[in-house]
């Protein structure tokens, strides 16, 4: 968050916004911590049935997409940090390649050379198999009934809509960390599971030219 | 919980399940990020059925004399004899939002013991969005719970970035 704060500074007198998506179930509950640790001016938004992630096709935090001037998307379905982000042991998670396609992509506009075209932005689109509709709806139920206090009927769902999706990182890991308090194990273990099969969405940054 | 049975009847050869007797059962439906509180549903255990005046507010469709109709989407809908879709009980007309779903092979789930429906994307609006690569319109609340639309910034470059405290 801080890290896209220095973005904002830098870019937002250039008819440029950033929006932060929460999503928590448990709204700014959950959020606030993090929302305190700067003083952010940019809008942060909370999004506690997961709308965007749904509306978008993204199955993972943090993704990004870009949204120019007349609503047209000209990125989307990557995962990305505002900069390379120590892990420890000379591991990295982010790069430090984005900030400058952003910059490159608020300065120069359509010429930017990081900006899709629409049959690319429709070709990285995310496309749902019928199961994973159906657990986008499942999904739904769940948080219904989370929001309504019933906890084990919430777990129910959720449990079902994990195994409808299992690409969906996104609903695993609200899952865990409401219902079980195992984010982290779990976590670890499913992406152990992974093997060569990439966790984030590749960002398909353009060489140099 | 109570329910009415339903009653197999034939037409042109096609089985229907048709409900049988009309009551009020509330339901709650789940679409589009909305909670909807449905008063009136014909009991049925299989599928939901709203009076036409409730359809828009449950799927954004509205029943004209062509059709159940959304934008420029028309399904035509027989209003004037019982079908799969359209059924009339005691002279009120009753709509089958599931049959209507399962027609534009729009996913749902439903938990019958709580009687909520949860409905997901329509497919053929959903179509629109990857082949124009418009942005999808959202209402979210920001910190404060003041809502904010991503459309309120139109004429600015947007970077939107998901994210999660878990």
């Amino acid at each position: 968050m801080p890290g896209w704060q220095e973005v904002y500074e830098e870019l937002k007198d250039q008819n440029f916004e950033i929006i932060t998506v929460a999503q928590d179930t448990l709204g700014e509950e959950a959020t606030a911590e993090w929302h305190n640790q700067t003083e952010l001016t940019y809008t942060t938004l909370i999004d506690p049935t997961h709308r965007v992630s749904s509306l978008y096709n993204l199955v993972n935090v943090p993704s990004a997409v870009w949204v120019d001037e007349d609503g047209r998307i000209r990125r989307i379905n990557e995962g990305t940090y505002s900069a390379a982000i120590p892990l420890g042991n000379n591991r990295f998670v982010g790069t430090d390649e984005y900030r400058p396609a952003v910059r490159d992509w608020v300065l120069n506009g359509e010429k930017s050379r990081y900006v899709w075209s629409r049959d690319q932005v429709a070709a990285k689109i995310r496309q749902r198999t019928p199961d994973e509709k159906i657990a986008e709806s499942t999904f739904k139920l769940a948080v219904y009934f989370f929001q309504q206090g019933n906890e084990i009927l919430a777990r129910t769902y959720w449990k079902q809509a994990q195994d409808l999706f299992p690409d969906s990182w996104n609903f695993h890991r609200q899952d865990w960390h409401l219902t079980e308090g195992l984010g982290g194990p779990k976590y670890m273990e499913k992406r152990r599971a992974l093997v060569d099969k990439p966790y984030y969405e590749s960002l398909d940054l353009p060489d140099e030219p | 919980m109570s329910r009415s049975s339903g009653l197999r009847v034939g037409i042109f050869g096609v089985c229907l399940l048709v409900p049988f007797t009309s009551m009020a059962e509330p339901v709650t439906v789940l679409y589009d990020d909305q909670v909807i509180e449905v008063e009136r549903t014909l009991a049925d255990p299989n599928d939901l059925w709203v009076v036409p005046s409730d359809l828009p507010r449950v799927n954004g469709f509205e029943l004209k004399p062509e059709g159940a109709c959304l934008a420029e989407l028309c399904v035509p809908v027989r209003q004037d004899r019982d079908s799969e879709m359209f059924v009339t009980r005691g002279g009120q007309g009753w709509f089958n939002v599931t049959a209507l779903a399962r027609k534009l092979e729009q996913a749902y789930v439903a938990d019958h013991d709580h009687r909520v429906w949860s409905f997901g994307e329509i497919p053929v609006a959903r179509n629109h969005f990857v082949k124009s690569a418009m942005a999808p319109d959202f209402t979210l609340p920001n910190r404060d719970g003041e809502l904010v639309r991503l459309s309120d910034f139109r004429g600015k470059k947007v970077l939107i970035v998901t994210w999660a405290s878990w």
